[in-house]
């Protein structure tokens, strides 16, 4: 009997959160910029106070990505720790503000809408993941924040016409997937190859380098839902078909994974890792516990073939990783130096030579531009350069193949660069410069 | 052939696990009548609890055994502290009350124990039997995981069928009032049932766990295939949620090897509503009649 009427009070609640909601969501968009008018000398664009520039960035500190990628940011951040207590950049220190995604690309829009809206950052700068960054891609060009070095190796970054804000940062997986399937080819001309890939860009863009060189030795190509923990059929396909070399695109969770039900159908062929998916020390440790001691430590993923890009935490001698020792042990937190640190660190690295290019009053366009003119000419912790001009905004040219032994690597081959599409690949004969004394960049304002 | 013989027997061994976990839902289905949706987030705390043991030194059974004792406190503690409030009052409450739960242990496993990828250690081997020559997919932790959900189905069977204890359960839990007139203590029923139900899903996650990865949201998948299991088996009788862990393990996995596995959750959906479409009470329900 009383139910109509509890009915009419059940609508009038929904009608208040709806409403509530409406309300709530315009004031989150209220846009940033207008509160600035008087804003002092100094702050030349949004997120840059007289002494400040603020930067942000999504990674996934939970879930199925979050083993050695959470690492990232703390490298970063222990880098821009450096800088700030040096001086800054032009006098101002740099706030960093790194925000959870748990690899959900729903959480990344709106962690990204909070950095954006919220922290009104000057620029994203790392937002980690192919499915998770693309989700952002169109709000960012959109709001005309600088979208600096995606950690990510999606060719989807350098599109400078569409995405004019969005710049790549490590060598692109269809790099990686040619100089790994000329790497094959010459050393394993005979051998049938099986491809396991992430089924995103990033599985894609790695398969169109490989195939470029190896197609007709390739018999199999097998997919896994990022999520998705059970990969015993995948493997059990490639098993099938023979293959005796397996070239992975995958992130390190699944490195693991795949090696482990490799295991239970007994099943050893040489495995390939592309570069993200291959940190010994990492999948090491997540491998540790198996079988009370029956499989050893690192022995899995020993002899297992990858790139790299960058001294390693293992070249301890190399004087790039010499200062990130010294910066992780002065700025760092908890944890040891760890190569997704040093990564970080390198991102951020890049981030201050941009930032110190783009001059003492930066905008949002001007750091694009200052790129786009002085990218290509920026030399740091990687072997190789960038391809960033007006017309690329394509991150590092190459990589070396290594073998994994221990919890390092041995070089398999020269560094070597080269393009997308059907560009040769070349040895990189110039010398890697070791880094500025006091460890930070001096690149002179563009313009 | 060696293909089809690999995805079927993995799907067998991860079918055995849906159905562990289908097990803890059917026990608490009848024993309390709610569905427990934090099932999934209290195996993983308990398996947790396990992997600190076994990282302090101690032996897989140590930490196996504290699991499951682990296991029978959290269930007791949930259904005093947390359930009791809410119980007698309309169904939706308490199942509200265990999906805050299932956030709210989820987010304390994250605090405690760090949301990183671990490592789980397996009692047994954890390379597949050879026969003939080749390797197949079933290794002797995969016959120690069957063995296991056999072994607990056909306790719940006995228990619900032959014993007076099943039967006062199932008593307080069909009619909370008449069973109360008879002398059942239907307080003490109920904490008994979550506290077995928590049990019997603590076995879940460590048979999940073992040889496996695990982080705080490691149950997630699980607990959505497990429920599909359940229900399908018609949630009332362990033996059909075996058989429903069975069927989803073997289907998903033939749609991961042949047709891609971005098809597995569409699969485990379109099964779910094929099954209910036809019989809506499951495929081994047969108490039709007792809902009036």
């Amino acid at each position: 009997m009383s139910r109509p009427a509890r009915h009419r009070g059940l609508v009038a609640g929904a009608l208040v959160a709806i409403a509530a909601l409406v309300v709530s969501s315009c004031g989150a968009g209220g846009r940033p910029e207008d509160g600035e008018g008087g804003g002092g000398g100094g702050a030349s664009d949004v997120g840059v106070t007289a002494d400040t520039v603020k930067v942000g960035a999504h990674f996934p500190l939970t879930g199925v990505a979050a083993p050695g990628y959470s690492e990232i940011p703390t490298g970063a951040k222990a880098y821009f720790e450096y800088v700030n207590a040096n001086g800054g950049v032009h006098g101002r220190t740099i706030e960093y503000v790194f925000r959870d995604d748990a690899y959900n690309p729903t959480n990344t829009s709106q962690v990204t809408n909070e950095l954006v809206l919220q922290d009104e950052i000057f620029a994203m700068v790392g937002g980690l993941g192919t499915p998770t960054h693309s989700a952002v891609l169109d709000f960012l060009n959109g709001e005309g924040v600088p979208d600096l070095f995606v950690s990510s190796g999606s060719l989807l970054w350098d599109q400078p016409e569409q995405n004019p804000m969005t710049f790549g940062w490590q060598p692109d997986y269809e790099v990686e997937g040619k100089i790994i399937g000329q790497y094959v080819k010459q050393n394993m001309p005979d051998a049938k190859v099986g491809l396991f890939l992430q089924d995103d860009d990033f599985g894609e863009d790695g398969e169109k380098g490989a195939r470029a060189y190896i197609d007709d030795q390739i018999v199999a190509a097998e997919r896994y839902a990022p999520g998705n923990t059970d990969i015993g059929p995948q493997i059990a396909a490639l098993q099938a078909a023979g293959a005796e070399v397996i070239i992975g695109f995958n992130v390190p969770s699944y490195t693991a994974l795949s090696q482990l039900t490799a295991l239970r159908l007994n099943y050893k062929p040489q495995w390939i890792y592309s570069n993200v998916g291959s940190d010994p020390a990492l999948v090491g440790a997540l491998l540790s516990r198996f079988s009370e001691g029956k499989v050893t430590d690192a022995s899995l993923i020993d002899g297992a073939i990858t790139t790299e890009y960058l001294p390693g935490v293992e070249e301890s001698d190399d004087p790039w990783t010499r200062l990130w020792q010294k910066v992780w042990d002065a700025h760092g937190g908890e944890g040891k130096l760890t190569n997704y640190r040093i990564y970080g660190m390198s991102q951020a690295y890049t981030f201050v030579q941009a930032l110190q290019a783009a001059g003492p009053e930066p905008t949002r366009e001007g750091i694009v531009e200052a790129l786009e003119r002085v990218g290509g000419e920026l030399r740091g912790p990687a072997f190789v350069p960038y391809r960033y001009s007006a017309d690329s905004h394509a991150g590092l040219s190459g990589v070396k193949v290594v073998r994994i032994s221990g919890d390092g690597t041995k070089d398999l081959g020269p560094v070597q660069v080269t393009d997308n599409g059907d560009a040769d690949i070349t040895e990189h004969t110039e010398k890697h410069a070791p880094p500025p004394p006091d460890g930070i960049p001096d690149v002179q304002p563009v313009g | 052939m060696q293909q089809f013989l690999n995805v079927t027997l993995g799907g067998l061994a991860q079918g055995a696990i849906y159905a562990a976990f289908a097990l803890a839902l059917v026990l608490i289905w009848r024993a309390t009548r709610i569905i427990n949706f934090a099932q999934g987030a209290m195996a993983m705390f308990t398996t947790y609890l396990a992997l600190v043991l076994i990282e302090s030194g101690q032996s897989y059974w140590t930490g196996f055994a504290v699991a499951l004792a682990g296991g029978l406190v959290l269930g007791a503690l949930v259904e005093r502290v947390v359930m009791r409030p809410v119980e007698g009052g309309p169904e939706l409450n308490a199942v509200i009350v265990t999906l805050g739960l299932f956030v709210a242990l989820q987010a304390l496993a994250a605090i405690l124990f760090g949301a990183t990828f671990q490592s789980f250690p397996a009692p047994f081997g954890l390379r597949g039997f050879t026969v003939g020559g080749t390797t197949i997919a079933f290794t002797p932790f995969s016959v120690f995981v069957i063995g296991s959900v056999v072994v607990v189905m056909l306790g719940l069977v006995a228990l619900f069928r032959f014993t007076d204890l099943g039967l006062r359960m199932r008593a307080s839990a069909f009619s909370q009032e008449v069973a109360r007139l008879l002398g059942v203590r239907v307080g003490r029923m109920l904490t008994l049932g979550w506290a077995f139900a928590a049990v019997v899903g603590s076995l879940a996650g460590l048979l999940i766990a073992g040889g496996n990865l695990v982080h705080p949201a490691y149950m997630d998948a699980v607990i959505v295939y497990g429920f599909v299991a359940a229900v399908l088996g018609g949630l009332e009788s362990p033996a059909g949620a075996v058989a429903g862990g069975l069927i989803i393990g073997l289907a998903l996995s033939y749609v991961s090897g042949y047709l891609g596995s971005e098809l597995v959750t569409l699969a485990a959906l379109a099964i779910l509503v094929a099954v209910l479409l036809v019989r809506p009470h499951g495929l081994f329900s047969r108490v039709a009649e007792r809902r009036v």
